[in-house]
């Protein structure tokens, strides 16, 4: 891979006395496409919320492009401590449950954060705002409000919304575990399209074809580690560790 | 029979005191609006101290809390008293400017502005605890989803926390202002001839209650149609949340809808 997006070296996350993330090593080339797998409770999503400061790490180091995100203004324990607007202007998310403005139509949920964090100007922002809700196929529905939208198509609003901050990475946070399985495939079908165009993206998920499709790379995570990480057919069709094979076994079975 | 409709509903001094009444009843209007607005304003600012993020506001947040206890836990009266009382003693020892002891803005008199300051200070503690609870009613994702999109704690606030916090709090903060209406009448101590003043009076001349009687419909002329309203607003919030609780599906995109066609779009 050419030039690293993103490094952690020993990202360590606690929540009181339980230890979520127990020193996370990590690197994702620019371009590439990481997909993590893992039994609920393994810190998957609790390492993406590291990587974009919603959950500042204990310990450890995060780099994106060779910047060290941990040294931010203040340096010190805690939110203070972390350069934040560097990262989240830099990084974005997708969750599963969408999170969309309910007060705010699709092309302003793409907007807003256009005007105010990157201050460009209405109609440069709205412009903007309806090219990438054309890009995920929402072009004829700018002006709904997200109650008025499915679930599908919320989930492709909130994907344009992050894509409207220029993002280097985005981190897709199990986006399609929230949605009825008739509507998953018009939400991962954008995310190929992404992944085509050369977006860097970290996405944690259970959707074992697109992994397999999609991902460059497969991290498979249990208890806080990475157990094992490779290219999506080694990982997934041959699986050396025990607890892969575990995990793959009751994912498959159905 | 009679005795008690004469007491009450004696509707010759309706007619003699009319022109008094009204202009009780358009003091304790004037009282309940600009205290009810300015106290709207002040709780809502109250609410956003006490949210501020990272342990250096700490002692932000502490003071707020404090604040907020301190005036839900004391009668109004009492700080009527003391605000109607001290002030312009401060503005006598020139601790205070002229202005702020002794408030005269708009052409209204002193005791007015204190009524106002004192209701400022109650009702703002009543009603920040109102928004807070709307605040904390907004799923911790709307600031996560703000935050990550790069966002300050104070623009997720102001463009997506509060926004719909407010919402949900409309009925609640109008309830609020009910008994700040009712309240209001409180400033007849302070020597203000409002609503419930003007009743007192002409109970105690003519030994008749029908100008109170008349006092209490002009409260119920207001308050009424509130109460109403807020049902009304209660009633359509929950047709709204249970309209949009299941998932909030409304109609199904065609699958793969989207990719197709569209790659390669300007971006």
């Amino acid at each position: 891979m050419a030039e690293q997006m993103i490094q952690l070296r020993g990202v360590t996350k606690r929540f009181g006395d339980l230890e979520v993330l127990r020193g996370i090593d990590l690197e994702v080339g620019e371009g590439e496409v990481v997909c993590v797998l893992g039994p609920s409770g393994s810190g998957k999503s609790t390492l993406l919320r590291c990587i974009n400061m919603l959950e500042p790490p204990n310990e450890g180091e995060i780099f994106l492009k060779g910047h060290n995100i941990c040294e931010g203004p203040g340096s010190g324990e805690g939110e203070e401590g972390w350069d934040i607007d560097y990262v989240r202007q830099r990084v974005g998310m997708v969750f599963q449950q969408f999170n969309l403005f309910p007060h705010k139509s699709a092309i302003e949920n793409v907007s807003l954060a256009q005007r105010t964090v990157l201050k460009r100007g209405e109609g440069e922002a709205r412009t903007k705002a309806a090219a990438l809700l054309n890009r995920v196929g929402l072009a004829d529905k700018l002006d709904e409000y997200p109650d008025r939208l499915s679930g599908g198509q919320q989930q492709r609003v909130a994907i344009a919304r992050a894509l409207a901050m220029d993002p280097q990475v985005i981190l897709f946070d199990e986006v399609t575990s929230a949605l009825d399985p008739e509507l998953i495939k018009e939400v991962l079908d954008v995310m190929r399209e992404l992944a085509k165009e050369g977006m860097t993206m970290i996405v944690v998920t259970h959707e074992m074809g697109f992994a397999r499709d999609v991902g460059d790379r497969v991290i498979f995570m249990d208890g806080g580690v990475v157990v094992e990480e490779g290219p999506p057919k080694d990982v997934l069709d041959a699986p050396k560790e025990e607890r892969t094979r575990r995990f793959l076994g009751l994912v498959l079975e159905h | 029979m009679d005795v008690i409709l004469e007491q009450y509903f004696d509707f010759s001094i309706w007619t003699e005191n009319f022109d008094a009444i009204m202009e009780g009843f358009w003091l304790t209007v004037q009282l309940s609006i600009i205290g009810g607005v300015l106290s709207l304003t002040w709780g809502l600012v109250l609410a956003l101290l006490r949210q501020l993020p990272g342990r250096a506001l700490a002692p932000v947040r502490g003071l707020t809390i404090a604040y907020i206890d301190a005036f839900r836990g004391i009668p109004m009266l009492l700080v009527l008293l003391l605000v109607s009382g001290s002030l312009g003693a401060f503005a006598a020892e020139g601790v205070l400017p002229q202005d702020i002891g002794i408030p005269r803005w708009l052409g209204r008199s002193d005791p007015f502005w204190y009524g106002i300051i004192a209701i400022t200070i109650t009702y703002g503690a009543y009603m920040a605890e109102v928004y807070r609870a709307g605040i904390e009613a907004v799923p911790s994702g709307q600031m996560e989803a703000a935050r990550s999109l790069g966002m300050s704690h104070g623009q997720a606030m102001r463009q997506v926390i509060v926004p719909q916090a407010v919402r949900k709090v409309i009925p609640p903060l109008l309830n609020d202002f009910i008994a700040l209406m009712k309240d209001t009448s409180l400033v007849s101590v302070i020597g203000l001839t409002e609503l419930v003043q003007v009743g007192r009076d002409i109970q105690s001349e003519t030994f008749n209650s029908s100008a109170l009687t008349l006092g209490a419909l002009l409260f119920l002329l207001i308050t009424i149609p509130l109460a109403r309203f807020i049902d009304y607003l209660i009633n359509r919030q929950q047709e709204r949340t249970s309209r949009t609780g299941g998932g909030g599906v409304a109609e199904p995109a065609p699958a793969g809808a989207a990719g197709t066609g569209q790659t390669g779009g300007p971006v």
